[in-house]
């Protein structure tokens, strides 16, 4: 009888000793990422015998406290975050270009250059209200190609990082297949995988925020990557991402089935979103607000004339943002601008008529002013709608996390709780042997 | 503190302090816009700080350096017409003395008349120089009455009108341009009605006067008087004119400058930064985050960790 109590009592002991380290590796995995509260799972021991009074405790395994649907939803929401936060920030760089509203930016030189042909309509034989004109338009010039300069160091940014993202991604996708094979392995052979399907975990969220992957968990213990539908990881086989350029549209492709993902999360669907849409369509308005100057202004002085009497000449050459310049002639000789509107000598040197009219296109409808107001609110309106987007998903994914954490974290209150239980536990199983012990010592002293 | 919701969740360390994080980045975010507006004074510092005002900033800024333009426009013209109308003045005071010499010629008797017939040419030709001068008054360089035809002068040393084309005009207003002088033509005549040249009045007068016969100076004092009283009434129209010019251009100066001063109100009331609300909007944040930094502190100081 004795000796079943002394098994009994060191299998209690060894219980307790299995979930104290258990509760040690909760509480020091604390702070791991991907790291899932774990449990010890007892089992009853059933005793032989007449009475079946039992056999003891045993520990079957150790489980953790996953929980895929949290997980799915939780990694879902870090991608689509991940997604708009670099959506948000190319844009928000993309808004440097244009300094507004400010008393530097283009809308002011504008407003200046508009100034300037009243001085010349005002004093026509003036050399300084020419040579002012000359100089506003070189701003002009200088800020539309900044404005352009800066929207293409931007896209050169953003296809850097898609590199880069599309890079560390393929890393993990290998990462994820060699832990599936090392799982499957493992775990056939009976024991705790454990510390690998959370490292596992925390390169899904990674891929999640990185591509918008979603994870499936297969019956042999590993996990099938998919994007859009596309598989990259099955098994310990995993696939190869890669960036593909065809005339400035970027998309990202499978290396196998050479299928393109069609993701709308993770940081590359943000980015790759960017490129496609947002800072073309931004590089074309500007474009347009340049083309429309150089229209308004050109055709304004073929209708006029110069101080010598010659049919006026264009002053803005080029074409759009990035190739608008100034025709030197005239630079070297304002007299050369159209500021008359007739071509009799002497009163075409001193009428200033043609710049007046120049002067009053100001506020031309859709005039570069108008054009410029315009891509001045398309941008502020999407750089905003995306900061605000960006705080939304903060939330979600923030709220979709606690979700997580609330079932997979560690309560570092409720491990400690659970550990005075099982030391006692373990107290008690102790007394039980000793008190096994001492009745067997008197026994055998009275025999 | 705002995101802390009570849901049926189980709070671990985890959850709270990142939900603590959360909340004080969100109170810094807001400090950083506030000090962001006191520091440059405006509330809109980027397009997508508030887009629909960034763009009305700009269009109203673009009014504004115009109605800034036009007032420039109308204060030059005002100087001009200013000009303008004083010379014209100073023409028709010029015209009546010599008017009232040539008429007093025909009362002289025979006697005295010889000294007054050198007299009076005398008189004219200062005249005919007083008026040519004063037809090439210029402003800032520009001959006022040359039109756009000559820069310099609008009058030759013969009395010849050497400008041309219309008076120049500046835009004072949307769409308004009021002319700020005349051409010579319109003032001072031309050909035989004309105050100048080699067949005007006065030099007419000087040639009747200076004769000095008595048929001469009948013509003198009657036909060609008469033509000098004609001349004089068209200059005292065009003065006329010109002093009418001058009242819109003073009109329209205030009224830009009015325009000017109510686009600068509005353009403050959507741009600048209201002190007192912004500063007390950020001593608010900064309690806040005090507050959200105090929590944490007590938050993270309890664990059963303490107590074992």
């Amino acid at each position: 009888m004795s000796n079943i109590s002394l098994s009994i009592a060191s299998s209690g002991i060894d219980a307790a000793q299995t979930a104290m380290d258990t509760i040690a590796q909760n509480l020091s995995n604390a702070n791991t990422p991907g790291y899932v509260s774990e449990t010890p799972d007892l089992v009853t021991y059933n005793g032989g015998g007449v009475l079946h009074d039992g056999a003891g405790v045993g520990v079957r395994g150790i489980s953790q406290a996953g929980d895929s649907l949290l997980t799915n939803s939780a990694n879902q929401a870090a991608g689509n975050l991940s997604q708009s936060s670099a959506l948000q920030q190319v844009l928000s760089q993309a808004q440097l270009a244009f300094q507004e509203p400010s008393a530097t930016g283009l809308s002011s030189d504008l407003n200046s250059f508009w100034q300037s042909w009243d001085t010349i309509a005002s004093n026509p034989t003036s050399q300084a209200g020419r040579s002012q004109v000359i100089d506003n338009a070189q701003n002009l010039v200088a800020d539309l190609q900044q404005a352009h300069a800066q929207l293409q160091t931007t896209a050169t940014a953003a296809v850097n990082q898609l590199d880069s993202t599309v890079q560390s991604t393929n890393g993990l996708l290998a990462k994820v297949a060699n832990l599936n094979g090392q799982i499957t392995a493992t775990q056939a052979t009976g024991s705790s995988a454990n510390a690998l399907i959370d490292q596992r975990n925390a390169a899904m969220t990674q891929l999640a925020e990185s591509i918008g992957a979603v994870g499936a968990p297969q019956s042999d213990g590993s996990m099938q990557v998919t994007v859009g539908g596309i598989t990259l990881v099955q098994g310990n086989w995993s696939d190869s991402i890669s960036v593909q350029n065809s005339s400035g549209t970027y998309s990202i492709q499978a290396a196998t089935s050479q299928a393109t993902l069609t993701n709308s999360a993770g940081t590359t669907a943000g980015l790759v979103g960017a490129l496609n849409s947002y800072l073309p369509s931004y590089q074309s308005q500007l474009d347009t607000v340049a083309n429309n100057l150089e229209n308004v202004v050109n055709s304004q002085l073929a209708a006029g004339y110069t101080a010598t009497g010659a049919a006026g000449t264009a002053l803005f050459t080029g074409s759009g943002a990035g190739g608008i310049g100034l025709n030197q002639a005239i630079v070297n000789d304002p007299t050369q601008l159209a500021a008359a509107s007739t071509s009799t000598l002497p009163d075409a040197s001193n009428d200033g008529s043609n710049a007046q009219t120049m002067a009053n296109l100001f506020d031309a409808p859709n005039g570069p002013d108008a054009v410029y107001q315009t891509l001045i609110l398309n941008v502020g309106n999407q750089v905003s709608n995306m900061q605000n987007q960006v705080t939304a998903q903060t939330s979600v994914s923030n709220a979709a996390n606690q979700n997580l954490q609330s079932i997979a974290g560690v309560n570092q209150n409720d491990q400690l709780v659970a550990l005075m239980n099982w030391q006692q536990d373990y107290q008690a199983s102790a007394k039980v042997i000793s008190s096994v012990n001492e009745a067997v010592q008197s026994l055998i002293a009275n025999v | 503190m705002s995101n802390v919701s009570m849901s049926a969740i189980s709070y671990t360390p985890n959850i709270i302090s990142s939900q603590l994080l959360q909340d004080l980045n969100l109170d810094q975010n807001q400090q950083a816009t506030i000090e962001a507006q006191l520091g440059s004074g405006d509330v809109v510092n980027a397009p997508s700080d508030n887009p629909a005002a960034a763009a009305s900033i700009m269009q109203l800024n673009s009014g504004l350096s115009r109605a800034k333009q036009y007032v420039t426009n109308a204060n030059d013209g005002v100087g001009w017409l200013s000009l303008g109308t004083s010379t014209l003045n100073s023409v028709i005071s010029t015209l009546q003395s010599a008017q009232q010499a040539v008429s007093a010629l025909s009362g002289e008797a025979l006697s005295s008349q010889q000294a007054a017939v050198t007299g009076t040419t005398a008189q004219l030709k200062s005249t005919l120089q007083q008026v040519l001068a004063l037809a090439n008054t210029t402003y800032g360089g520009q001959a006022i009455f040359a039109g756009t035809g000559n820069v310099n002068q609008a009058y030759d040393s013969s009395g010849n009108y050497v400008g041309g084309g219309a008076a120049p005009a500046r835009t004072v207003a949307p769409g308004v341009s009021v002319q700020v002088s005349l051409t010579g033509p319109q003032v001072f005549g031309s050909g035989s009605t004309g105050l100048l040249g080699s067949s005007g009045v006065l030099q007419q007068l000087i040639t009747d006067v200076s004769a000095g016969t008595t048929t001469s100076l009948q013509k003198a004092t009657t036909t060609d008087l008469s033509a000098l009283s004609d001349a004089l009434q068209s200059v005292t129209g065009q003065a006329a004119v010109m002093g009418a010019n001058y009242q819109r251009m003073t009109g329209f100066a205030n009224q830009a400058t009015s325009a000017q001063t109510a686009l600068q109100t509005q353009i403050s009331s959507e741009d600048s930064v209201n002190l007192a609300q912004a500063s007390t909007q950020l001593t608010q944040d900064q309690q806040t985050y005090q507050a959200g930094l105090w929590a944490t502190s007590q938050i993270e100081e309890h664990s059963l960790v303490n107590y074992l």
